[in-house]
């Protein structure tokens, strides 16, 4: 029976507000979405909730302190972030960082990257409504490298464990023991992963075909990370520009074709075992030796008209730093590109023409941290 | 890091112009030179990436030239932002990337300090729409023609004041947002 409208009978679209306090949204995240019965006709973010000024605060401190406001920037990829960070200073101040310390940084920013994407899957899974396992599977795993990072920082959380020329204080001395033990049920937790999501036709059904942007769209908007190679672009800053001693070693940047919220899923899932396997060759090549440069100054000054972009392949995407220096120890300008800020801003181009439901998903796969985003 | 593209430069005035352009031959700088052949563009230096510096009458059309030439092909806007130069003024600074061809550029552009107005670079990128949305806020910068030019972290009254300029005050800032919100310091008393 085919159902005619009735004449004069109009439909009204509904303005639903979402956040910033609610689940959902990851963090303090507001969106207004105009809906036309199922179906998302707009989307207008709010993000600024959680902006403390990180930017002038830098301005305002000494390099050294620097670190900790970075910390809290991603505070889930802590030292992913100190490592831009450092390595800008490190850049202007032209210290020569040792060999040790770069391949324990590796370790420690591929170990970081795997907490990262453990969270990401964890709720990811709450997101998509495969409530409870994945989130405890997620975080088991991902309490093993947090115990490593307190047996080394002191700290789960904002580690500022990096300094501009190395390493606060050498690593335990059963380090490489540890590291080997966390990869072991890394292994496992992604293997849970693979089982429990993957081939699930509830979860496929869910997240198949649903937020697409295209390659050409991704790029436009300055998307980067898993979210922006989801679509296709074979984009990795340690292959496109290797830092450290990426360029020494061998490992794979996994790729989409879709685009959809299930290839930035998988895209994750493939990058951790990639990870786990950079971090073995790091093992093999970390040997004995300082951790801080033999001639390190005192105080540490710029030099005058000085300023470097240092862009490093965080969790979440790039992760930069424009660092402006006009001599004496503290930055004139301190800029800091957010990965999630580029990729959040794509979140309406997915969204309208999804369902209501599925906006949920599309944002949790973009995998945003409010404190980066408004820094 | 491309340590190719290290270009040492000093701080001696006279001595570094025959430096600067000796080195950038080996940087991009003679292919981008040729690129933009018509706009006037002058390069700066490059500590990893070149840094060139254009007037900003042309600062879009130049974006636009090297967004859509074949030869570079700056397809990926890295980041957008502002440095504060006091009374120097304030430089508008953005990053640029090209994915196929995988090289970077820095372009900054002058803005002098009466007159912070400059054409919006969302006609190049999508990219650049909250990063000058920020950068407008936080320096007091108009992007011309922006499509939606509201605040983006700052509140959406906090028009008057920018936060990130060097004449902003560190520890006040409350104070300042409260005087914008109707709180009165008379009546409320000092006793912070």
């Amino acid at each position: 029976m085919v159902v005619e409208s009735t004449p004069g009978f109009e439909t009204q679209d509904l303005l639903i507000n979402v956040g910033p306090q609610h689940p959902s949204t990851h963090g303090v995240f507001r969106m207004v979405l105009e809906v036309d019965g199922e179906i998302v006709k707009d989307l207008v973010p709010h993000i600024g909730y959680l902006h403390r000024g990180a930017e002038k605060l830098c301005e305002n401190n000494d390099f050294r302190q620097g670190v900790g406001y970075m910390d809290r920037t991603e505070y889930l990829a802590s030292h992913n972030a100190e490592l831009s960070y450092v390595m800008a200073v490190e850049a202007l101040a032209e210290l020569e960082v040792p060999e040790r310390a770069q391949w324990i940084r590796m370790i420690l920013c591929e170990l970081n990257r795997l907490s990262s994407h453990f969270m990401f899957l964890g709720a990811f899974g709450v997101d998509v409504g495969v409530f409870g396992t994945p989130f405890i599977y997620a975080w088991r795993e991902r309490e093993a490298i947090i115990d490593l990072f307190e047996e080394i920082s002191g700290d789960r959380m904002m580690y500022a464990y990096f300094r501009a020329g190395g390493l606060a204080w050498e690593v335990p001395g059963n380090f490489e023991e540890r590291v080997r033990e966390v990869l072991v049920s890394t292994r496992q937790g992604m293997k849970d992963f693979d089982n429990l999501l993957t081939r699930n036709e509830i979860f496929l059904a869910r997240t198949k075909n649903v937020g697409i942007i295209s390659a050409e769209d991704a790029v436009e908007l300055g998307m980067s990370g898993p979210t922006l190679r989801a679509s296709g672009v074979s984009l990795d800053i340690r292959k496109a520009e290797p830092y450290m001693y990426y360029d020494q070693i061998d490992f794979d940047v996994p790729v989409g074709t879709n685009g959809d919220v299930f290839d930035r899923y998988l895209v994750r899932l493939k990058e951790m075992e990639q990870s786990v396997h950079i971090i073995e060759q790091c093992l093999a090549r970390l040997d004995d030796g300082p951790i801080m440069p033999e001639r390190m100054p005192r105080m540490l000054r710029l030099p005058e008209d000085q300023e470097i972009y240092v862009r490093t392949e965080a969790p979440r995407g790039e992760y930069g730093i424009y660092l402006v220096s006009k001599g004496g120890n503290k930055p004139w300008r301190l800029k800091v590109r957010s990965a999630c800020l580029s990729n959040l801003q794509a979140l309406k181009k997915m969204s309208v023409g999804q369902y209501v439901a599925d906006a949920i998903i599309i944002l949790g796969s973009i995998d945003i941290v409010l404190s980066e985003v408004d820094r | 890091m491309t340590s190719d593209e290290n270009v040492n430069s000093t701080n001696e005035e006279e001595t570094s112009e025959v430096e600067v352009v000796d080195s950038l031959e080996d940087t991009i700088w003679p292919l981008i030179n040729r690129v933009l052949s018509s706009v006037d563009v002058t390069p700066e230096r490059g500590s990893i990436d070149l840094i060139t510096r254009i007037p900003r009458t042309d600062i879009i059309r130049a974006l636009q030239i090297l967004k859509n030439n074949e030869e570079v092909q700056f397809n990926y806007l890295r980041c957008l932002t502002a440095v504060d130069n006091e009374s120097e003024g304030v430089d508008v600074v953005y990053h640029l990337y090209s994915i196929p061809k995988n090289i970077n550029l820095t372009v900054k552009t002058n803005l002098p300090v009466e007159d912070k107005a400059i054409g919006t670079a969302t006609e190049v990128w999508e990219a650049a729409n909250w990063l000058e949305r920020e950068t407008a806020e936080m320096f007091g910068i108009k992007f011309n023609n922006h499509p939606d030019p509201r605040t983006l972290l700052m509140p959406e009254d906090m028009t008057d004041t920018f936060p990130l300029l060097k004449s902003h005050p560190f520890a006040e800032i409350e104070i300042l947002q409260g005087e914008l919100l109707g709180y009165d310091r008379e009546t409320q008393g000092d006793d912070e």
